[in-house]
């Protein structure tokens, strides 16, 4: 039930209308970090309030709504921000990442392939990615404006003198449509390929920098890399989840403290639980 | 007022995403606009209007092209308390089908592009334009597009080559929104290549 003491989407319209607006631009120009005024939220700054905001701003009465953390439908990350948006507009929730019109996600790309009908938003801690080398925002703006992006793949080459491959664990910049290099928000190298191509809209919001930048559907990501040090995503080859026994998916690694057993298991909980649910029905267990 | 602000210009705004972020996708804003009969007093088709409603707010300025533009104006900054600028310095242009032959693309040339650091303070232009519908006149390619996609957009004038060269340095240039008689919206960001299906003349085969 939707709490009426709030306004619909908890913002005001006012609020609203300035996030649209930025959204739109975000959507116009793939991959640029397009400033927005980012309001107080009812959780702390860096808590997914970026996503929330593009959340609470595109949500209608008819959405239905998922929101991961980490992959995780149950997390209390994930469980508050459901909560909030649910109070105050009454949406339906879901745990199915295909029957979810928005999807707002930390840190995972669902293992389901998203459809066209449906948006993905993603929380973005560190919206800026060659802030690792450049701590001014005014330097940044200017190395964005000139494409000068040399510095990222210096940060990648160092990694390789240094480590023999490119360390990045999440978050591993991106080139959008050929010109802005981008932070994906910190996916695991393995969801990077999802954004290329991809059919959904997916939008990005960094409640505390203050941005929101967007990858439309069909547009051109790469991962950045070397002809001689090619992007690869983390691999679970010959390893298959314990519960559901899918292969290919994105697998946590986890270590049962009793026996010192090392096991594994899917990362997406919602789709792990779909498989296994199917698997009943089929009447396989 | 029959329309209801925060459900009706959500919807608006999502059929906006929808059709900014898959170019060449038609979104029928019909079900909105037929809320504003007999309501609308600026001038402007009910679904420009339903876009200056999204959008606008005491934050941004605009400006009308129009053979009436004052009233327009006027009602304009009485619904939304936006205020007017020049067409150099509007965030957003409204380009109602009453405006002067060459509105269009007078709008395109003047408007706000933005600049490299800033490509996002651009202007957004929303123009009233002929029956918007499938069919084969244009072909549009870019983000949001998987190959291409065909449209048909009737209007005259020479607007696609001014766009083209309003926005051939990307990332700076401007968006255009077309809205026409039946509601029918087309958006086109300054990501979206437009070209036109040329009829071949045969008069200069030997």
């Amino acid at each position: 039930m939707m709490n009426t003491a709030y306004n619909f989407a908890f913002f005001d319209e006012g609020s609203k209308r300035e996030i649209r607006r930025a959204t739109l631009k975000a959507i116009a120009i793939p991959g640029y970090q397009v400033p927005f005024a980012s309001r107080e939220m009812p959780i702390g700054r860096g808590w997914g309030t970026g996503g929330l905001q593009l959340t609470l701003a595109l949500i209608g009465k008819k959405d239905v709504l998922k929101v991961i953390d980490q992959g995780s439908d149950e997390s209390v990350n994930a469980v508050s921000i459901k909560k909030l948006v649910s109070d105050t507009t009454g949406v339906q929730l879901t745990e199915s990442a295909s029957e979810a019109t928005i999807i707002q996600s930390r840190h995972r790309i669902p293992e389901v392939p998203l459809k066209k009908e449906q948006i993905l938003v993603l929380q973005v801690p560190l919206p800026e990615p060659l802030r690792y080398f450049e701590p001014s925002e005014h330097e940044t703006k200017k190395l964005h404006a000139e494409k000068e992006y040399s510095g990222a793949w210096l940060m990648l080459f160092e990694q390789i003198m240094k480590y023999g491959s490119m360390t990045t664990g999440a978050d591993h910049p991106v080139m959008v449509h050929d010109r802005y290099v981008m932070a994906p928000s910190p996916i695991p190298r393995f969801d990077n390929h999802k954004m290329d191509e991809n059919e959904a809209l997916i939008l990005l919001g960094a409640g505390r920098e203050k941005k929101v930048y967007a990858v439309p559907p069909f547009t051109k990501i790469v991962s950045l890399d070397f002809e001689d040090y090619p992007f690869e995503g983390e691999s679970f080859e010959g390893k298959c989840c314990r519960l559901c026994g899918s292969e290919g998916v994105f697998l946590d690694e986890l270590i049962d403290e009793g026996t010192g057993e090392t096991y594994y298991q899917c990362n997406d909980t919602g789709y792990c639980y779909e498989v296994l649910n199917k698997a009943e029905k089929a009447g396989v267990n | 007022m029959k329309l209801d602000i925060v459900h009706d210009l959500q919807s608006v705004y999502r059929k906006l995403v929808d059709s900014t972020s898959r170019p060449g996708l038609i979104t029928d804003l019909g079900k909105e606009a037929a809320l504003l009969d007999g309501e609308n007093e600026t001038g402007c088709s009910h679904s420009l209007l339903l876009l200056a409603l999204t959008l606008l707010d005491p934050e941004v300025t605009f400006k009308v092209f129009s053979a009436n533009a004052d009233r327009a104006e006027k009602e304009l900054n009485q619904l939304t308390f936006a205020k007017t600028a020049e067409a150099d310095q509007a965030d957003y242009l409204f380009i109602l089908d009453d405006a002067e032959e060459g509105s269009l693309e007078d709008a395109i040339q003047r408007a706000n592009p933005g600049t490299y650091l800033n490509p996002h303070k651009s202007a957004v232009i929303i123009a009233e334009t002929g029956a918007i519908r499938d069919g084969d006149h244009l072909v549009l390619k870019g983000p949001g597009i998987q190959t291409s996609t065909p449209v048909n957009v009737e209007m005259d004038g020479n607007w696609i080559r001014r766009r083209e060269e309003k926005n051939k340095e990307y990332p700076v240039g401007v968006d255009l929104i077309f809205v026409d008689q039946n509601n029918q919206l087309l958006s086109l960001p300054r990501t979206t290549q437009v070209t036109e299906k040329r009829v071949v003349m045969n008069e200069w085969v030997m």
